[in-house]
C-alpha cells in the first residue's frame, strides 16, 4: 500500500469519525431546560460562589422554586435575571455580563491570545540581533526611568500602609455603647426608644438626664418628670447624675406646680449627696427669690459668693442674681 | 521559656539571613571569598529551633504563648496538634521560614560543591527573601507573642517581648474546625508550601544571574532541581487540597475556582510553562528573556497568592482574618516585581541575542504554543480573580466572577493543551515535515475518535465527555505508539523481550519519559474532571428512620441516628445501610462534627469509593424528631482524578530523581577535567 | 530590539505598581459587603399573612407611613440581641406614623410565634410570615437580620445590615422624617441558616 493510499484511508476515516461523533454529540437529547440553565447562572446569596442549582441551602432551593414559577408564568430569561439583579445587584450573576465594564473581562483573554500569537510571529520575523554585552546601556533615560519606577513603587507601598492605618469605614452612629454626646440630631422619640431598649444599661442615666433636660428646656415638664425621677431612683446613677436630676425635679416642681417647699426639699436632698454644689445652691437661692423669700435668698446667694472655688462665670451669674434680689426685683 | 526559645530562633535566623545577604553579595561581586556556611547554618538552625519550640509548646499545651491560646486546645488530638503549628497565620509563616531555610540549604550545598559568583548571588537573593519572612515573624506575624490578657478560652492581648509576664488561659480556643477534620488538612499546607517556597530557588538563580550580568543557561541548569521539586510538591499540594475539599467540605466538590485555589493554580501554570521553556533554552538556546519573565512571574504569583489568602481583601471561602500582614505582603510584592523587572530591563541588552524558532513544526514550536496557552490560561485565572477588585476600586460597581467564567475559558484552553500534549512529544527537535508529524499522529487520532464513538454509543453523548475521551485516548495512543515504536526498534536490534525493551527505552531517556508520565496523569485528570462535571447525579431526600430510597442503582435505608463523643469533638450523624448496584452492602455514616469553642459544626460527608464511581452522602439537617435531610451524589470514576493528579506529581518526582542521577557522572567529569 | 527588551521590563514593573496601588485601596473594606441596589428604588410590594394566619397585610396599605421592614428568625442570635430595640422603637414610634413590620425568615410561622412569645412583642408591630421566602428574595436578603426603611412615598431609603440598635433605628427614622435618605449602614454580622 503506497503512502498516498494510506493517507487517503486515514484521512477519510478521521473525517468520517469526526462527522459521526460530531453528529452524535450535536443530537444529544438531554438538553438542559431553562430552569436549570438559569439556576446554573445565579449565585446562591448565602454561600460563596456556588450556583443555586448546586447549593443545598434553603435559600437556593427557594430561589429555584421562584425561577420555576416565573418560567411557568411565561417570564423571559432576561426578565427573571433583571428581577433578581434588581434585588441583589449584579454580583448575584455567576457570569459577568458580556457588556459594560465586564466586557473587558471577556475580551481580555482573547486579546492576550492574539497579542501572544502576534508577539511570536513578530519575534520569528525579526532575526536575531547579535547581542552586544559590552554596549553601554543608555545612561540618563535609564536612570530617570529607574528612579520613576522606584518612586512609583514607594508611593504604592505608602498608599498601602496609610490606607490600612486609616480608619475603617465608619458604619453607623456611635451605636451600642450609648454615647450621650452628638445626640443633637436625634429626636426625643429616638432617645425614648433607646432608653426603653436599654433599661439595664449602666450608662442609661446619662441618656435619661440628657432627654429630661431637653424636655425641660422645651417646657414639656410632664415628659421630663419620669426620667428625672428614674435617674434619682436608679442604682446605676452616679452622685453627679442624681444631683442633677434632683435639681431638674426641683425646678419643674417649682416652675410647673409652684410647690416651692417640695422643690427646696429636693434641693436639700441634693445637697446631702453633694454638699456645697454650686448649681444647687444657686437654684435654691433663685427659687427662694422667686417664691418671695428674699431674705433667705440673699443669705444663700451671698454665702455662695464667698465660696473661693467659684468660677468667674458663676461669680457673674450669682452676683447678678444677688443684685436682683437686693433690689427686690420680681424674678424673671 | 518556649516563647524565649522560639524568639531566639527567629532572631538568629533573621541575623543569619542579613549576614548571608551581606557576605554573599561580596562574593557575588567577585570581591573575594567570604564564609557563607556560617550564616546559612544560622538560618537553618534558627528556623529549626523556632519550629521545635513551637512543637514542644504544642506538646506541653503551653498556653502562655498567644498563638497556642488562640489556635490550640488541650483536647486537640494527634496529628492535628502537630499541624496546628501551621494552621493559622503566624504559624504558617513559621513553616514558610522553615521550608525556605531548607531550600536555602539546598542552594548552599550546590554552592559548596562548586563555589562561584552565580551561586553566591543566588544565595544573596535567598537571603533577601528570608529577611522578609523572618522579619514578618519578628513584627506583624510573631508566632511567639506572650499572652498578657487571658480570656476564658484564648488570649485577648499579647506582647512581642518574651520576658513579658504571661497571663495564661486555662485552655485554648482550638484550631478552626475545618482544619481538624481530616488528615489531608494536616499535610496539605506543608506540601503546598514546599511548592510555593521552592519556586524561590529558580527565582534566586534568575535574579542572581541578572544581577551579576551572566545570563545564559547556567542558572537554568542550577535551578532545575529546585524547580522540579517545587513543581512536584505544588502539584501534590493542589491535588491533596482538592481531595480534602471533596472529602471534608460541603461546598460542592473538589474545585470551586475560589480565589485561594486560584492562588495556588496560577503559579502552577506558570511553573509548568517554565519547565517546558527551560528545556527549549537548554536544547536550542532560545527563549532566554522569556524564561526570566516566567520565573519572576511564578515567584511573584506565590507572593500574590499568599497576599490573597491572608490579606482579607478578597472574599473567599477560605476566610482568614485580616491583619497588618496584608499591606506588608503587598509592599513586598511590589518590591519583588519592580526590583526584578527593573533589573531585567537594565540587563535587556544581554538577553536579546537568542536564535529564533526557524520551523514551527518542531518540538520547540509546540513548546512555544504550549507556553502561549499556559500563560494565557494563567492570565485568565489572574484576571478572573483580580477583575472584581479592580473594577470595584475604579468604578465602585461590584461584579461576581465565578466558576462559569473560568469553566467557559479553561475548557477550550485545556482541550487545545491536550491536543498539544499528543502532538508535541512525537515532533522532533529542530523541525520536521508536516508529513512526518501527520504520519505519527494519524493512528492515535483514529484510536481517539473510535474511543469517542464507543463512548458516545455506550455511555453518554455529552459533548464535553466525548471530546475529552477523544483527546485523552489520542494522547495516550500517541505516547504509547512512540514508546512501543522505540522499544520495537530496540528489540529488533537486541532481541530482548518487549517489557525489557520498554524498561531500557524509558531508562535511556528518563527525563523525557518521566515527563510523559506526567502527561498521562494530565489526561487522567482531564477525564476525571470531565466525568465528574458532566455525568454526576444529584438528589436531595428527606428521610425518617427506616425509610428507604433508591438512587442511581443504590438502595439506601436510614437505620438510626447516633451521637459520638471523641476527644476534642462531638459528632452527630445517621447510619445508612446501602445496597450497591452489584448487590454488595456497605454502611455509611455522614455526620456533623462539633468542636468545643466553635459554635458552628462541620458537615463531614460519607463517601463510598468504588471503581465505577463514588456514592457521596451528606447530612444536611437532622432534627429533634430524627428526620434527616440527606444529599446524595454519584460521581463516576472519581478515583481517576486523584490517580491522575498523583501521577502528574509522580512524573515530576521521577524526573527530579533522574536529574540527580544524571548529575553524578557530570560531576565526576568535572573533577576529571 | 535591545531597548525593546528594556521597555518590556519597565512596562511590567509599572503594571505591577498600578495593580498594587489598586489593591492597596481595598484594605479595610469588607469584601463581602454589597450596597443594596434597592436603595432609591420603589420598595418591592408584598402581601403576606400574619404569623397566626388570621389576616394579611399589604405594603400598599401602609403607604403614607414610614415603614420599617425587618427580617428575623428564631435561630438567629443577632435577631435576639436586636429584638428589645425593635420593640422599644416600635412602641415609641408606632403612634407617630411609623409602622414596624417584622417578617419571619426561612422558618415555620409557629416557630417564629413561639420565639416571639419568649422575647416579647410590640403592640404596634406587624409580625408576618413569608412563604417560600419570596419577599426576602425580592428584598435581596443575604443573611439576617437585615432591616429596610421605606419612606412615605414607598421608596427604599435606608438599610441596616446586622444587629439594629434603637439609636441607629431612631436616627434613621429621624433622618427620613427630615426628608433625607440615610442609605445603608452596617452594624454587625448577619447569619445564614445554620444548616446551609
Amino acid at each position: 500500500m503506497s503512502e498516498r493510499t494510506r493517507n487517503l484511508i486515514y484521512g477519510g476515516l478521521i473525517v468520517a469519525l469526526i462527522a459521526v461523533v460530531g453528529f452524535l454529540i450535536a443530537t444529544n437529547p438531554t438538553e438542559a431546560d431553562r430552569v436549570s440553565r438559569l439556576g446554573a447562572s445565579i449565585m446562591c446569596p448565602v454561600c460563596q460562589g456556588e450556583a443555586i442549582i448546586h447549593s443545598p441551602s434553603e435559600m437556593a432551593r427557594e430561589m429555584m422554586d421562584l425561577i420555576e414559577e416565573r418560567v411557568g408564568q411565561g417570564a423571559t430569561d432576561q426578565q427573571i435575571i433583571d428581577e433578581l439583579t434588581a434585588s441583589y445587584g449584579q454580583g448575584i450573576l455567576l457570569d459577568p455580563p458580556v457588556s459594560g465594564p465586564t466586557l473587558i473581562l471577556w475580551l481580555a483573554p482573547a486579546i492576550a491570545l492574539v497579542a501572544g500569537i502576534g508577539a511570536i510571529v513578530w519575534w520569528r520575523r525579526h532575526p536575531s540581533d547579535p547581542g552586544d554585552p559590552t554596549a553601554a546601556p543608555a545612561g540618563r533615560t535609564r536612570t530617570a526611568v529607574t528612579a520613576l519606577i522606584l518612586i512609583g513603587s514607594a508611593a504604592a507601598v505608602l498608599v498601602a500602609v496609610t490606607s490600612f492605618l486609616q480608619d475603617r469605614d465608619e458604619t453607623a452612629l456611635g451605636v451600642a455603647d450609648l454615647q450621650v454626646e452628638d445626640l443633637d440630631e436625634v429626636s426625643n422619640q429616638t432617645l425614648e426608644a433607646v432608653i426603653a431598649a436599654n433599661l439595664d444599661h449602666p450608662q442609661i442615666s446619662g441618656m435619661r438626664l440628657a432627654l429630661a433636660d431637653r424636655y425641660r428646656e422645651e417646657g414639656d415638664y410632664r415628659s421630663a418628670f419620669p426620667h428625672y425621677f428614674a435617674v434619682v431612683e436608679s442604682e446605676t446613677s452616679d452622685a453627679g447624675q442624681r444631683v442633677a436630676a434632683l435639681a431638674g425635679l426641683a425646678w419643674i416642681t417649682w416652675d410647673g406646680n409652684g410647690e416651692a417647699d417640695t422643690a427646696l426639699g429636693l434641693l436639700d436632698r441634693a445637697l446631702e449627696i453633694q454638699p456645697g454644689s454650686v448649681p444647687v445652691r444657686f437654684l435654691e437661692g433663685r427659687i427662694l427669690h422667686c417664691s418671695g423669700q428674699s431674705d433667705r435668698s440673699e443669705r444663700v446667694l451671698s454665702d455662695l459668693l464667698q465660696e473661693p472655688s467659684l468660677t468667674v462665670e458663676w461669680k457673674q451669674i450669682v452676683s447678678d442674681e444677688l443684685a436682683a434680689v437686693e433690689a427686690r426685683e420680681v424674678c424673671a | 521559656m518556649l516563647a524565649f526559645l522560639g524568639t531566639i530562633g527567629v532572631a538568629a535566623a533573621l541575623i543569619g539571613a542579613i549576614l548571608l545577604v551581606v557576605r554573599a553579595s561580596v562574593v557575588a561581586r567577585g570581591k573575594g571569598g567570604a564564609d557563607l556556611a556560617g550564616p546559612v547554618k544560622l538560618v537553618v538552625a534558627g528556623s529549626m529551633t523556632s519550629m521545635a519550640a513551637m512543637q514542644i509548646a504544642l506538646a506541653l499545651d503551653d498556653f502562655s504563648i498567644a498563638y497556642l491560646a488562640n489556635n490550640h486546645a488541650t483536647a486537640t488530638p494527634f496529628p492535628f496538634d502537630v499541624a496546628t503549628a501551621w494552621a493559622a497565620l503566624e504559624g504558617s509563616i513559621l513553616l514558610w521560614g522553615l521550608v525556605l531555610a531548607g531550600f536555602t540549604w539546598m542552594v548552599f550545598t550546590a554552592y559548596r560543591r562548586a563555589p562561584d559568583r552565580l551561586g553566591a548571588a543566588a544565595l544573596a537573593v535567598m537571603g533577601i527573601v528570608a529577611i522578609f519572612f523572618f522579619g514578618l515573624m519578628t513584627t506583624v506575624a510573631n508566632p511567639f507573642e506572650v499572652c498578657v490578657a487571658a480570656a476564658e478560652r484564648g488570649c485577648l492581648d499579647s506582647s512581642p517581648f518574651p520576658w513579658a509576664t504571661a497571663d495564661v488561659p486555662i485552655d485554648g480556643r482550638g484550631p478552626n474546625p475545618l482544619l481538624q477534620n481530616h488528615i489531608f488538612m494536616a499535610i496539605h499546607p506543608p506540601l503546598l508550601y514546599l511548592g510555593y517556597v521552592g519556586l524561590t530557588v529558580p527565582f534566586a538563580y534568575a535574579i542572581g544571574a541578572l544581577a551579576i550580568s551572566v545570563p545564559g543557561a547556567e542558572w537554568l541548569r542550577r535551578s532545575q532541581r529546585g524547580t522540579l521539586i517545587a513543581w512536584s510538591f505544588l502539584t501534590l499540594g493542589i491535588v491533596i487540597g482538592a481531595w480534602w475539599a471533596y472529602e471534608v467540605l460541603s461546598w460542592g466538590g473538589y474545585w470551586a475556582w475560589d480565589p485561594v485555589e486560584n492562588a495556588s493554580f496560577m503559579p502552577w501554570l506558570v511553573a509548568t510553562a517554565f519547565l517546558h521553556s527551560a528545556l527549549v533554552q537548554q536544547r536550542r538556546g532560545m527563549l532566554q528573556a522569556w524564561n526570566f519573565v516566567l520565573v519572576i512571574s511564578a515567584f511573584a504569583l506565590t507572593i500574590l497568592g499568599t497576599f490573597i489568602t491572608r490579606s482579607g481583601t478578597i472574599a473567599s471561602v477560605h476566610s482568614f482574618t485580616q491583619s497588618a500582614i496584608g499591606p506588608t505582603l503587598l509592599g513586598f510584592l511590589v518590591l519583588v516585581l519592580v526590583g526584578s523587572f527593573t533589573l531585567f530591563a537594565q540587563r535587556g541588552h544581554l538577553l536579546a541575542s537568542a536564535p529564533r524558532v526557524e520551523n514551527m513544526v518542531s518540538r520547540e514550536g509546540t513548546f512555544l504554543a504550549n507556553n502561549l496557552l499556559l500563560t494565557v490560561f494563567a492570565f485568565v485565572v489572574l484576571i478572573g480573580t483580580m477583575f472584581p477588585i479592580i473594577l470595584e476600586a475604579v468604578t465602585g460597581t461590584r461584579v461576581g466572577v465565578r466558576g462559569p467564567f473560568f469553566n467557559r475559558l479553561s475548557v477550550p484552553l485545556s482541550f487545545l493543551l491536550l491536543l498539544l500534549v499528543g502532538i508535541g512529544p512525537v515532533t522532533p527537535w529542530g523541525g520536521a515535515t508536516p508529513q512526518l508529524v501527520w504520519k505519527r499522529i494519524r493512528g492515535p487520532l483514529v484510536a481517539g475518535l473510535i474511543a469517542g464513538l464507543l463512548t458516545a454509543v455506550t455511555v453518554t453523548r455529552n459533548g464535553w465527555v466525548v471530546i475529552t475521551v477523544v483527546l485523552g485516548v489520542f494522547v495516550i495512543a500517541s505516547t504509547g505508539a512512540l514508546l512501543v515504536g522505540q522499544a520495537g526498534r530496540r528489540r529488533s536490534k537486541t532481541g530482548e523481550g518487549l517489557a525489557a525493551a520498554i524498561a531500557r527505552v524509558t531508562k535511556g531517556d528518563a527525563r523525557f519519559w518521566s515527563g510523559q508520565l506526567s502527561h498521562v496523569g494530565v489526561v487522567l485528570v482531564a477525564l476525571g474532571i470531565s466525568f465528574a462535571a458532566n455525568l454526576s447525579q444529584h438528589q436531595e431526600v428527606v428521610m425518617r428512620e427506616g425509610d428507604q430510597v433508591v438512587f442511581a442503582g443504590h438502595t439506601i435505608t436510614y437505620r438510626a441516628p447516633f451521637q459520638q463523643r471523641h476527644p476534642g469533638k462531638t459528632s452527630s450523624g445517621i447510619r445508612l445501610e446501602v445496597v450497591r448496584p452489584n448487590g454488595s452492602r456497605v454502611t455509611l455514616e455522614p455526620t456533623h462534627n462539633f468542636f468545643p469553642g466553635h459554635p458552628n459544626g462541620v458537615a463531614t460527608p460519607a463517601v463510598d469509593t468504588r471503581a465505577s464511581g463514588d456514592l457521596y452522602v451528606m447530612l444536611l439537617t437532622l432534627d429533634e424528631n430524627r428526620v434527616a435531610t440527606v444529599e446524595l451524589d454519584t460521581s463516576p470514576m472519581m478515583w481517576v482524578l486523584w490517580l491522575g493528579g498523583l501521577t502528574v506529581a509522580a512524573g515530576g518526582f521521577l524526573s527530579y530523581r533522574n536529574r540527580r542521577q544524571e548529575r553524578a557522572p557530570a560531576r565526576a567529569e568535572a573533577v576529571g577535567v | 530590539m535591545k531597548s525593546g527588551m528594556r521597555w518590556v521590563g519597565y512596562g511590567l514593573a509599572l503594571a505591577a505598581v498600578v495593580l498594587s496601588v489598586i489593591l492597596a485601596t481595598r484594605f479595610g473594606r469588607d469584601p463581602g459587603l454589597v450596597e443594596s441596589p434597592l436603595i432609591g428604588q420603589p420598595a418591592p410590594e408584598f402581601t403576606l399573612p400574619s404569623l397566626d394566619g388570621e389576616e394579611t397585610v399589604s405594603l400598599t396599605d401602609l403607604r403614607g407611613d414610614v415603614v420599617v421592614v425587618n427580617f428575623f428568625a428564631s435561630w438567629c442570635l443577632e435577631c435576639r440581641l436586636e429584638h428589645p430595640d425593635l420593640v422599644a422603637s416600635s412602641d415609641t414610634f408606632g403612634p407617630t406614623g411609623v409602622t414596624f413590620v417584622q417578617i419571619g425568615y426561612q422558618e415555620r410561622p409557629q416557630d417564629s410565634s413561639a420565639w416571639l412569645d419568649d422575647v416579647g412583642r410590640s403592640d404596634h408591630t406587624l409580625y408576618l410570615h413569608d412563604p417560600g421566602s419570596r419577599t426576602a428574595i425580592a428584598y435581596g436578603v443575604f443573611g439576617i437580620p437585615e432591616t429596610f426603611f421605606i419612606d412615605p412615598d414607598g421608596t427604599v431609603v435606608g438599610k441596616i445590615i446586622g444587629e439594629a440598635d434603637a439609636l441607629t433605628i431612631g436616627a434613621t427614622i429621624d433622618a427620613i422624617k427630615r426628608g433625607e435618605r440615610p442609605g445603608q449602614s452596617v452594624t454587625g454580622n448577619t447569619q445564614q441558616r445554620p444548616d446551609s
